[in-house]
């Protein structure tokens, strides 16, 4: 039985480096994530934080920083309800160049069965990832509205 | 155990219409579709047919709904690489407004465990979907599967 896990793969006009800083760089996460800054010093052992509107809602650990190729960090969500009480989580973005794209892909894993968290982050990364792309193509990021996705506690 | 399927989302600054004409039309599906191309006259029960570009047998179908702008799908039966035997899958495409963007989401499922189609369109998919948001948002797109290196062409709106 295969284990509970989110995939999501894109391909954005781009170069690595520019997605690397995209996904590393507070000025670049707060056009595309919400009004989130992405916070740490990037370096392995370092505390990551996803700070939105002046609220930490999610915590964790770097676990890889190899730019501009992989990125990993633990993920746990530290704000309000039940999805605060599940064990930390893993995010893996790898980054590779094709001619002009970069084809990025991020692994969320380490979810237990029936895990709330795993819903939650399964209807946000989509929109996530697509306004990064439409910010690093077309310089506007897209105002996908956090209620719309109907993840239980959020919006 | 639930049997075997692929979704995915993408979000298009674009309006559904769009969205539903790209999804249908011969000459645009072209250009985001790593050079193939759908055909139907979309009436429900009337066959569907991906013309693969680069394959002597296309993917064929049949039209299982059509409600434009919001939702289409149809069956998906590969002929090429041995897929034939395979029984036909199910592809759906919705599509929801909302505010400045679309909200496209595509299930592809109907798969026998071990399908060798799943694996080839887990892989299709997403570069097919991010061509085709490229294409609406900024006009031009850039048709460059890693699988078929060396064919990296761009075209213009």
């Amino acid at each position: 039985m295969r284990k509970p896990e989110f995939v999501y793969v894109t391909y954005i006009e781009t170069t690595p480096e520019r997605l690397w800083e995209a996904l590393t760089s507070s000025e670049f996460s707060r056009r595309y994530w919400w009004n989130t800054d992405v916070v740490s010093d990037w370096k392995v052992g370092s505390p990551f934080s996803l700070v939105m509107d002046g609220t930490t809602t999610d915590a964790g650990i770097i676990l890889e920083a190899d730019p501009p190729r992989r990125l990993s960090y633990t993920f746990q969500h530290v704000a309000t309800g039940e999805p605060a009480r599940e064990p930390p989580s893993k995010v893996v973005f790898e980054l590779e160049r094709h001619g002009r794209l970069v084809k990025l892909t991020l692994t969320h894993e380490g979810f237990a069965d029936g895990s709330r968290m795993l819903d939650g982050i399964s209807k946000g990364w989509p929109a996530i990832m697509s306004s990064l792309k439409s910010l690093l193509e077309s310089g506007r990021a897209l105002d996908v509205p956090l209620a719309a996705l109907d993840i239980e506690g959020v919006g | 155990m639930s049997k075997p399927s692929f979704v995915y989302v993408i979000y298009i600054a674009s309006t559904a219409e769009k969205v539903f004409e790209a999804l249908t039309d011969a000459k645009i599906s072209e250009r985001y579709w790593t050079g193939n191309h759908v055909e139907s006259d979309w009436k429900i029960g009337s066959p569907f047919r991906l013309r693969l570009k680069r394959e002597d047998k296309d993917v064929v179908g049949e039209v299982l709904e059509f409600e434009p702008p919001r939702r289409l799908a149809y069956t998906f039966h590969p002929h090429h690489g041995g897929m034939a035997d395979e029984p036909p899958s199910r592809v759906t495409f919705e599509i929801e407004q909302q505010k400045d963007q679309v909200r496209l989401t595509m299930i592809h499922d109907g798969f026998e465990p071990g399908s060798k189609v799943i694996e080839g369109i887990s892989r299709g998919w997403p570069l097919v979907l991010s061509s085709l948001k490229s294409l609406l948002e900024t006009g031009h797109v850039v048709l460059h599967a890693p699988w078929y290196e060396g064919q990296d062409t761009r075209r213009s709106a």
